[in-house]
């Protein structure tokens, strides 16, 4: 298989231009015949059927909450990119192109890059229009600030709640389409399997998640807009009900998984208190601008914060990185503290965390100017450990937050199966090794707001696309498979819980395929594998039936699928023996331990297609080809 | 971190006819520095291994803002803490020894769906009778054409923080669904994208919202208390003065 | 017609007949509580008051018409309400809030206390035998310790009744704003209480005083 990327010719700016010039159109009239299935309403899901809805498409929209309105886009806190230039200071979409490029660490495509920047401004000018209250100046215009990664401020924001305010927009936008009879809606719907008939994507098999009926769904396209993996590691910032079961059961029907070891680690996060934990809390980047990281130098010093003397105290990113000090990015943040934490110098019950301390600051600012500006993080943080940052210093530690690798997907947004298509964190395409901050919400809106709207008319206007129904063979097959599938799970009856599994794979995948991994330990990783999905299978307790809301049953499902899609994961970091972005393989890296990327071995995206049960999936290789902009190595020294 | 025990008087029902009723379970040593939900993950790992299914209840993002989490604790949506979501309350604030009785939502509007969980899809078809700008994507004017003063927006946001939960339902002593209507038509008649279609908003989801069951407001801002965003009941009488705006002095109907 | 029904028919179209008629009715208590006022100044103050009202003729009769349509309002209303309420939340939660305010949570009770004090009180001295001066048919009435009583009773009630339905008339039209939402929740209470203070004045001095009104 030959992937084709399908990029424009021509210079890098006029690409969406000319793609959107030369491309074959359905006419307004004809666009009613279509039906366009879209699985997940985050921003991505909602925006793509709102807009579809808009054009005369008929959309059925599915997803696994009870409303479109909870998708978990709705947690984002930061903001949103654009390159407005409302500032003045610099901005433009060719630099909020390379920023995201050079951010990504040089493993994403030029063009798509270059298309988001472009459509950056447009999806502002959107949400503003459906009254997205953004923050605003005195004046009463448009208010910036400044994230990491970019030296000029072009985040939009919604106090800590910018994810939020977006989705309700897009949600606002989807439920109008709703009323207007343009989508039809299926809450607590969970799509089973995707059907392929004739090498064309045409439909869905979902569970019904309030009877547990398996139901099909034709159409003439599918759209994935199912999120990302970040929930393989058990426990990550992702909502409990985020899962790879959609892309995996594409995967599973030819779509191409692309760079599935991109996984970036978040380094501010709530620590981990217990075994029952089941998620973590991430607290915005900001603090570190105030806060100081250490730990005692000291291993296993088992004394209070405040009974360690300045001279035992070990600031290890000042020391490190004495240019950058504790405002490093977020990947070598994170590796340091797993690094230290590793080393025994972890604080806290579970020894997992590091200290951000303030204590510096308010000595500095006074404790009234701490407070106006991370009040209500540090009010967050003291509702969930019960402790007062300005008192005592926060605790730490890097969590699993977003997945950059995805299905692969064409400039169209279109996977290696002809009419599906996969837009936001469930694709690959524009953030290379690393995401920048405020940029998921940028590319979850240009996918649905604006790429896929006007790349979904090519395939209708070129595809032969036969009549079909839910009778067609496929789809009964697809519903047999699900059904035993389901069966299968409820009839172990073993010893141990779904969840009980996840912690274990968990487990597995952050200690070996985490922040920063190696040969040997992934090789481990990969042969502990097939045991645990061993175990899974012969040793797990479902209760209740498949007929009914069945929770439990749910979680088995989409373990199941974490704990297969995990061997691509391992496979994809052990198959790119270089470092790049959050990719940090032990062997590549610089004598100062810094990421070292081999751009002639490996300045390419990694697309893996699965090949049947028990066999190896063939790894295929999209070359990266850099025009516009001249590749560097990181340093922060 | 300390350990507790409690009683949990859980309802549990198996289905919307199903005849429900109170389940009495110990929780075992809970650690303080668990969510409540953690809590009700330990026990439903119990329950499944000893073969009895898990208790259903509705949760997700665990950060208190997707709104999907929320059970009446002792007689409160979302427990005994302000301005939190059942997610984010901790079980620090509880004492060993305590019986917590935990119900689902409670009304007419919000049918039961098994356990805890409660069918809020009244929300949703209350927005899509008017919780919107109606503008197409595209052919939108740049952000900044029309100023916005900032008390204005942040008023607006104020009222958009709603996560629709509908704990303010649950809450209000005749499930009046009226600060959930009144947080949106706010958010959008304060706007100045919201002025175009106001009048017919304000009409259309109170319409939808009697229509579908939910009680009238008592003023007795109960709603208020229990919204773990804290909107404030400001809302309620500004969609009380857009709707009769509306009823007094516009075209729509 | 179709215009007015569908507006009064909704939720909040009932709220503001609720607010609308208590909003009268506060009106009416106002101008009450003025007549009986004159009762403190002595037997004679207060005979010749009601004999003024009494001659008014034709139009206190019209004012009474409207006072009676205005009440028919506020009570039919408030049964819809109540009766809608009720069903809004067909099963009942095992254990309910203990904080709830005293004022908002008794609404309907206290309603219902104030209807029935509204027919004794209107046995008592509108449809009574006009025998007597109605100075002597106040303390004949009230001075009567049951009677007296139920009248301190019910007035307690329509103290708790108002210091509630204040502030709320004006929620409901929609007066809400932190310039002045302390003046109207306090300003509220406080007219309430002198209000129901005023009136409970007379039952009290018509029990314990024998030189009231002679």
């Amino acid at each position: 298989m030959q992937l084709d990327h399908r990029i424009p010719s021509g210079p890098l700016t006029e690409k969406w231009d000319r793609f959107r010039f030369e491309t074959k159109l359905v006419n307004p009239a004809n666009k009613r015949k279509f039906d366009i299935i879209v699985v997940g309403t985050g921003l991505a899901g909602a925006s793509a059927s709102a807009t579809l809805g808009e054009l005369g498409y008929n959309v059925k929209t599915f997803c696994i909450q009870d409303s479109p309105r909870r998708a978990h886009s709705i947690a984002a806190q930061g903001g949103i990119n654009a390159a407005k230039n409302y500032p003045n200071d610099g901005d433009s979409i060719w630099r909020l192109f390379y920023d995201t490029v050079k951010g990504g660490d040089f493993r994403a495509r030029e063009a798509n890059v270059y298309r988001l920047a472009q459509i950056s401004n447009q999806i502002i000018d959107q949400c503003v229009a459906q009254g997205v209250p953004f923050a605003r100046e005195y004046g009463g215009l448009l208010t910036n600030r400044s994230f990491g990664g970019a030296q000029v401020s072009r985040t939009f924001y919604a106090r800590g709640q910018t994810g939020q305010q977006l989705l309700l927009g897009a949600y606002s936008a989807l439920m109008r389409q709703v009323k207007a009879g343009k989508v039809t809606l299926f809450p607590r719907s969970e799509m089973m399997d995707l059907v392929v008939i004739d090498g064309q994507a045409r439909g869905i098999v979902t569970r019904n998640l309030i009877t547990g009926a398996i139901e099909s769904h034709t159409a003439h396209a599918v759209v994935l807009a199912t999120g990302g993996y970040g929930n393989a590691y058990y426990l990550s910032t992702n909502a409990m009900a985020s899962n790879v079961t959609a892309t995996w059961r594409a995967y599973k029907r030819g779509a191409c998984f692309a760079n599935p070891c991109f996984v970036q680690i978040h380094p501010t996060c709530i620590p981990v208190h217990g075994t029952y934990q089941s998620k973590l809390t991430l607290m915005s980047e900001s603090l570190r601008n105030d806060g100081r990281v250490w730990v005692p130098s000291k291993k296993g010093d088992q004394r209070r914060p405040a009974e360690i003397p300045e001279s035992e105290r070990d600031f290890y990113l000042e020391k490190k990185y004495p240019s950058f000090g504790n405002l490093v990015p977020r990947d070598v943040a994170s590796r340091n503290a797993k690094e230290q934490c590793d080393a025994g110098k972890g604080v806290g019950e579970t020894g997992l965390a590091v200290y951000l301390d303030f204590a510096d600051a308010i000595k500095r600012l006074g404790e009234e100017s701490i407070r106006r500006k991370y009040g209500n993080l540090f009010h967050m943080y003291e509702k969930i450990t019960g402790q007062d940052p300005i008192k005592e210093p926060m605790t730490i530690y890097p969590a699993v937050h977003y997945t950059m690798g995805g299905l692969w997907v064409d400039y169209h947004l279109m996977s290696t199966v002809p009419g599906l298509y996969v837009l936001g964190e469930a694709n690959f395409s524009d953030h290379g090794a690393n995401r920048l901050g405020a940029s998921a919400l940028m590319q979850g809106l240009a996918d649905g707001y604006f790429v896929l709207p006007a790349t979904i008319g090519a395939h209708f206007a070129t595809a032969t696309l036969p009549k079909i129904d839910t009778n067609h063979v496929a789809f009964t097959e697809a519903k047999k498979t699900v059904h035993e599938r389901i069966q299968t799970l409820l009839s172990i009856n073993g010893k141990r819980t779904a969840d009980d599994f996840h912690r274990e794979l968990g487990h597995l995948l952050w200690d070996h395929c985490g922040m920063a991994r190696n040969e040997a330990g992934l090789k481990k990783a990969l042969h502990n594998l097939p045991e645990l999905k061993k175990k899974f299978w012969s040793d797990l307790k479902v209760t209740g039936s498949g007929a009914e809301l069945n929770q439990t049953l749910e979680r088995a499902g989409r373990v199941a699928d974490f704990i297969e899609f995990a061997e691509i994961m391992i496979l994809d970091a052990l198959a790119r023996e270089e470092s790049c972005g959050c990719h940090f393989r032990e062997e590549s890296q610089t004598e100062e331990h810094e990421a070292k990327r081999q751009d002639d071995t490996f300045s390419h995206v990694s697309a893996w297609q699965y090949q049947g049960e028990g066999q190896t999936p063939l790894l295929h290789k999209e070359p990266l080809v850099f025009d516009n902009v001249k590749l560097s190595q990181r340093s922060y020294k | 971190m300390s350990l507790i025990n409690l009683t949990l008087r859980i309802w549990r029902q198996s289905g919307p006819e199903a005849q429900g009723a109170f389940h009495t379970y110990e929780s075992g040593p809970i650690s303080t520095s668990m969510s409540f939900l953690e809590m009700l993950d330990v026990l439903n790992e119990r329950l499944i291994l000893s073969g009895e299914e898990a208790v259903a209840f509705d949760h997700d993002c665990r950060e208190g803002i997707c709104g999907m989490c929320g059970s009446v604790v002792n007689g409160k949506p979302h427990g005994p803490e302000q301005k939190t979501t059942l997610c984010q309350l901790h079980m620090r604030h509880f004492k060993d020894g305590d019986t917590l009785v935990i119900e689902p939502f409670r009304s007419r509007a919000f049918k039961l769906v098994k356990d805890l969980i409660v069918d809020r899809s009244a929300f949703d078809a209350i927005i899509a009778e008017g919780g919107y700008v109606s503008v197409n994507t595209g052919g939108t004017p740049d952000a900044n054409t029309i100023p916005i003063p900032n008390p204005t927006a942040e008023q607006a946001l104020d009222a958009a923080e709603c996560i629709g939960c509908g704990a303010c339902v649950a809450a209000c002593p005749n499930a009046s669904a009226m600060l959930f209507v009144g947080a949106k038509v706010s958010h959008l008649s304060l706007l100045p994208q919201g002025q175009p279609e106001r009048n017919q908003r304000a009409l259309a989801m109170v319409k939808k919202m009697d229509k579908l069951g939910f009680g009238n407001c008592g003023n007795e801002k109960r709603c208020e208390k229990a919204c773990p965003k804290g909107i404030s009941i400001s809302n309620i009488a500004r969609l009380n003065r857009e709707f009769m705006k509306a009823v007094l002095f516009s075209n729509e109907k | 017609m179709s215009w007015f029904l569908s507006v009064f028919q909704s939720s909040i179209g009932k709220k503001y007949i609720m607010a609308l008629s208590g909003a009268c009715l506060s009106f009416f208590l106002m101008a009450h509580l003025a007549g009986n006022t004159f009762s403190f100044l002595g037997k004679e103050a207060y005979n010749s008051y009601a004999a003024h009202l009494h001659s008014l003729g034709g139009f206190i009769h019209v004012l009474e018409a409207c006072l009676a349509l205005v009440f028919l309002a506020h009570i039919l209303t408030a049964i819809l309400l109540f009766i809608d309420n009720l069903s809004a939340r067909p099963t009942r939660y095992a254990v309910s809030a203990t904080d709830r305010s005293w004022s908002a949570s008794t609404m309907p009770y206290t309603g219902a206390l104030i209807l029935i004090f509204l027919v004794v009180h209107l046995l008592n001295f509108h449809f009574a035998s006009k025998m007597i001066s109605t100075a002597d048919q106040v303390k004949t009435v009230l001075g009567n310790p049951p009677l007296g009583f139920f009248y301190l009773v019910a007035l307690s009630g329509l103290t708790l009744h108002i210091s509630h339905g204040f502030w709320s008339l004006f929620q409901s039209f929609g007066a809400n704003h932190p310039q002045y939402n302390r003046f109207l929740q306090r300003g509220g209470l406080s007219m309430a209480v002198i209000l129901g203070a005023l009136f409970m004045l007379i039952p009290l001095l018509a029990l314990t005083t024998d030189g009231f009104l002679q």
